[in-house]
């Protein structure tokens, strides 16, 4: 029988390894996303990586709710927040939903869905896209459309609101669509 | 915005910020049938809303790839595990 998440922390809390590295697999895809999302690179991803099942393994008798999930994606969340802080970086200005409308190609005719389909499937492409937006949304497109949190999940988890948390997925899904125009058609803001 | 007009209730800029909201169904019947209309009738928001869609779900088919946490990294978090005491 599959042992629960608490089941497997309860047995790490206690010094069993075993069980702790049963849970690093159950969940070490998800981080790993997770964390290349959030991160600068892929350096900085590994190193979130390896803070959060680090912190998690120290920490294990702590788990509150039965979802390894979710409070893992909480911890990594603060380990990139600090590696972010050392590293200096910045927030940029927040645009209009107008000027991002605009940037991503509203009343611009030679963007058509068709068109979009066909350079969707070239390899790479929306990696890039994903690349060029800033971490916190990339951080909203992993949660809600690969990990398919729920919006309520997700608000909590990022403690927003449900409906900053859906102004966030909007405005993500916006600038997602921006970047894929301005690499497709070189359009400039 | 450029190219603002209001139709059937509706101006561009308002389906604009439903968008999100309309793909996930999530708008209430009556918005939900006027963005409809608006959409139908208003080729920068019709050909917009196709674009903003195949956006959205390219990036679900994307991310729903597997995406396994390469062996050296495995290798790795296990080694700087083993060294962790509590």
């Amino acid at each position: 029988m599959t042992s629960s998440d608490r089941e497997l922390l309860e047995k790490s809390a206690r010094g069993d390894r075993g069980a702790f590295g049963e849970f690093v697999a159950r969940h070490e895809a998800t981080l790993w996303r997770f964390a290349r999302a959030l991160a600068h690179d892929e350096a900085e991803a590994e190193d979130v990586l390896q803070q959060t099942f680090v912190a998690a393994w120290r920490a294990a008798g702590e788990l509150e709710r039965d979802d390894g999930r979710a409070w893992l994606l909480a911890i990594a969340r603060r380990e990139s927040a600090r590696l972010a802080r050392r590293r200096g970086a910045r927030h940029e200005r927040e645009r209009s939903l107008e000027e991002l409308g605009e940037h991503a190609g509203f009343g611009d005719a030679r963007a058509t869905p068709e068109e979009l389909g066909v350079r969707l499937e070239e390899e790479g492409l929306l990696e890039q896209a994903l690349a060029r937006l800033a971490p916190h949304e990339r951080e909203i497109l992993v949660l809600r459309e690969l990990e398919g949190l729920s919006g309520a999940a997700a608000a909590e988890l990022l403690g927003l609101s449900l409906s900053a948390e859906k102004a966030r997925l909007h405005r993500a899904r916006l600038a997602l669509t921006a970047e894929l125009r301005t690499l497709t058609h070189g359009a400039t803001p | 915005m450029k190219h603002e007009r209001e139709v059937a209730g509706m101006r561009c800029g308002e389906v604009l910020a439903r968008l999100s909201d309309y793909l996930d169904g999530s708008l209430a019947g009556e918005e939900r049938v006027q963005v409809e209309a608006h959409v139908a009738a208003c080729d920068h928001c019709a050909r917009f809303g196709g674009v903003f869609a195949a956006t959205v779900a390219g990036l679900r088919r994307r991310l729903s790839r597997p995406a396994a946490l390469p062996a050296e990294h495995r290798a790795r978090l296990a080694r700087r595990l083993e060294g962790e005491t509590r």
